[in-house]
């Protein structure tokens, strides 16, 4: 417990002093911003234009559409900006040899693993929040007070791939000790689940769906049964990976 | 009691067979250098008494304990400076070591005291800026205090001096003789001279296996003197000498000196004794005492 | 329809966070010399050209910790 706290004030330090948690918290705010003025705006700069004589009228814009632009930001600017900032959080440990120090006094391989994903799902978690949080102080700015429905499955799906990412992100890194591992997997992850995802019939199993496709949830087109088996492998796939880094972990000759 | 001991150990990378059986043991209190060309092994051997690498067979014991790969108790014993050390660059010296303090167990106020000890015997102690920022010398000495961190009853070094200028070198050399007092240091290096300045006690890795091991003045002893130094008043006593001494021992001659080269105690006795016998006079007559660079060449050989 | 003007309390903290990120990357990439990839041309074009996400690839990967300073 004493080792772990001190590497979790280490990660910490780490994330602040090389900018990556002021990176985060930056970028979401701006998506959370992002989203209510897209919406707003989108509308006007399609009326604006001439289509070949045909003239859009767009209706208003409505507060599910701010709830669009969330989902669509998130899943595609979002996860680009947490892989950006996490895919040194294993790699760069071992690309540099850092470690070989603290290990050697005594600090065990799975503290490392625990603080590592701990301090990184922190700051998700928090730049998560902020995001959620500022689209939904300016959604309800310009629409009025709505109740979402459905709530905590809608908006705790894309944080929990996001979890999932982290962890390929540091399985990765410590098996092929380096950031193009952790891009690798991370990416490679996210490709085969979307090439899963031509077969509709996955979509309820599959976690990429979680990423961005409890939008429906808000415009009433799914339930929460579609997301619910896809929540709970993605949690334990997560943990499985978790765990896998661990093993892989103690295993590896430094 | 042997602060670490080494049997039968042997590792291989894929076909190539590094580290071949080789057996040692180092008492407390010596300051030990661990001999080989680049490449021979030491720092394998060290990681693998780290715990750092898994041995394909053969076991390691520091104070009589077993070295088990991945998390080994016996590192509480061990410091160790790797020979690059490598920190974090967003840390200054002072935060790195209280890392360091709070991973090994030290109380905040032990932290505060064993810190500014260290950073005063490593010559650190007026420095407050980022690591990113040292350079490679400091490094090494920053590596030295926080290998020193937990008060080891042993210091592992690999290669601490290769990578540094003359006057690093002799800073880390300086560092590792005052600590040797309360710890005992193994430490790698190409560099014989390093040996010749500090240590007691060094074995050779060549190929994989030791092909000698022992302290300094045993090794020196075993061997014998690699030679005699004979000088005369005048050449003429010169000429004399070198007509009487058999030719093969005969390395070097000037007009007043002659070098011999003798392999064994009976051929110096046998030239003493042609001096009393024809009754010549050198004004010098020494042993050649041999250097580490001589046993080291003669045992790869 | 919207005017400019009820939309500014949605530009206004965007355009801080945005142009915020890129003064900060372009002083850091200016006032320093050395970088873990890339050289500081290809950095200032990053930063300038993509939004948001420019000025983090540069603080992630391309800012060096081995700065003297």
């Amino acid at each position: 417990m004493r080792t772990y706290l001190a590497f979790c004030k280490k990660e910490f330090q780490e994330n602040w002093r090389t900018y990556r948690l002021l990176s985060m918290i930056a970028v979401f705010v701006a998506l959370g911003i992002m989203n209510p003025l897209t919406a707003k705006l989108i509308p006007t700069l399609l009326n604006g234009m001439d289509m070949g004589g045909v003239i859009l009228e767009m209706p208003d814009p409505v507060a599910l559409d701010s709830w669009a632009q969330y989902f669509s930001n998130i899943s595609q600017l979002g996860m680009l900006a947490l892989i950006i900032v996490f895919c040194g959080l294993t790699a760069n440990e071992f690309a540099k040899g850092t470690l070989i120090n603290v290990l050697t006094k005594g600090l065990t391989r799975h503290t490392v693993i625990l603080a590592k994903f701990t301090v990184a799902s922190l700051i998700w978690t928090l730049s998560y929040l902020i995001a959620f949080g500022v689209t939904w102080a300016y959604t309800i700015y310009f629409w009025g007070y709505e109740t979402l429905p459905h709530i905590v499955v809608t908006f705790i799906s894309p944080w929990v791939f996001g979890l999932l990412m982290i962890g390929c992100l540091m399985l990765g890194g410590i098996a092929m000790s380096g950031i193009y591992g952790a891009l690798l997997a991370a990416g490679g992850v996210v490709i085969v689940l979307n090439l899963l995802n031509l077969s509709p019939a996955v979509h309820r199993y599959n976690p990429v769906t979680l990423a961005g496709g409890t939008y429906g949830l808000l415009a009433g087109t799914s339930t929460p049964g579609d997301f619910i088996p896809a929540l709970w492998i993605c949690a334990g796939a997560t943990v499985a990976i978790v765990v896998g880094c661990v093993l892989t972990f103690d295993r590896k000759q430094l | 009691m042997d602060i670490l001991r080494i049997e039968n150990l042997s590792k291989s990378f894929g076909k190539h067979q590094v580290i071949d059986g080789i057996s040692m043991s180092i008492p407390e209190g010596s300051v030990f250098g661990f001999i080989g060309e680049n490449g021979a092994g030491k720092t394998t051997t060290m990681k693998m008494a780290l715990g750092l690498l898994s041995p394909d067979a053969g076991e390691i014991f520091v104070l009589e304990e077993k070295v088990r790969f991945g998390m080994t108790k016996t590192n509480r014993h061990v410091g160790y400076l790797p020979d690059v050390p490598q920190f974090y660059p967003f840390m200054r010296p002072r935060e790195y070591l209280r890392f360091c303090g709070e991973i090994v167990g030290l109380s905040p106020a032990q932290i505060t005291r064993r810190s500014q000890e260290l950073l005063d015997l490593v010559g650190l102690g007026e420095t407050n800026k980022r690591i990113g920022t040292f350079s490679r010398g400091m490094k090494q000495r920053l590596g030295v205090a926080q290998a020193l961190i937990n008060s080891p009853k042993l210091l592992i070094c690999d290669e601490p001096t290769s990578a540094l200028d003359p006057v690093g070198r002799k800073e880390v050399l300086d560092i590792l003789r005052q600590i040797s007092s309360t710890t005992t240091v193994i430490f790698s290096t190409h560099v014989l001279s390093d040996v010749e300045r500090i240590c007691d006690r060094a074995a050779v890795l060549h190929q994989g296996h030791i092909v000698l091991e022992g302290t300094l003045s045993e090794l020196k002893d075993r061997h014998g003197s690699s030679g005699l130094a004979v000088e005369f008043s005048h050449p003429s006593d010169t000429h004399r000498f070198c007509e009487l001494v058999p030719q093969r021992l005969i390395a070097q001659r000037t007009e007043t000196e002659v070098t011999l080269s003798t392999t064994d105690e009976a051929d110096e006795r046998r030239v003493l004794k042609l001096l009393a016998k024809h009754d010549i006079l050198p004004v010098k007559f020494e042993a050649i005492a041999p250097s580490v660079e001589n046993l080291y060449l003669e045992a790869v050989s | 329809m919207n005017s400019l003007m009820d939309l500014l309390p949605v530009i206004i903290p965007l355009a801080i966070i945005q142009v915020g990120l890129m003064v900060a990357a372009l002083i850091h990439i200016l006032t320093h010399s050395s970088y873990k990839m890339g050289n500081r041309i290809l950095w200032i074009v990053v930063v300038i050209v993509v939004n948001t996400i420019g000025p983090i690839l540069y603080f992630v990967l391309g800012r060096s910790d081995e700065e003297r300073s």
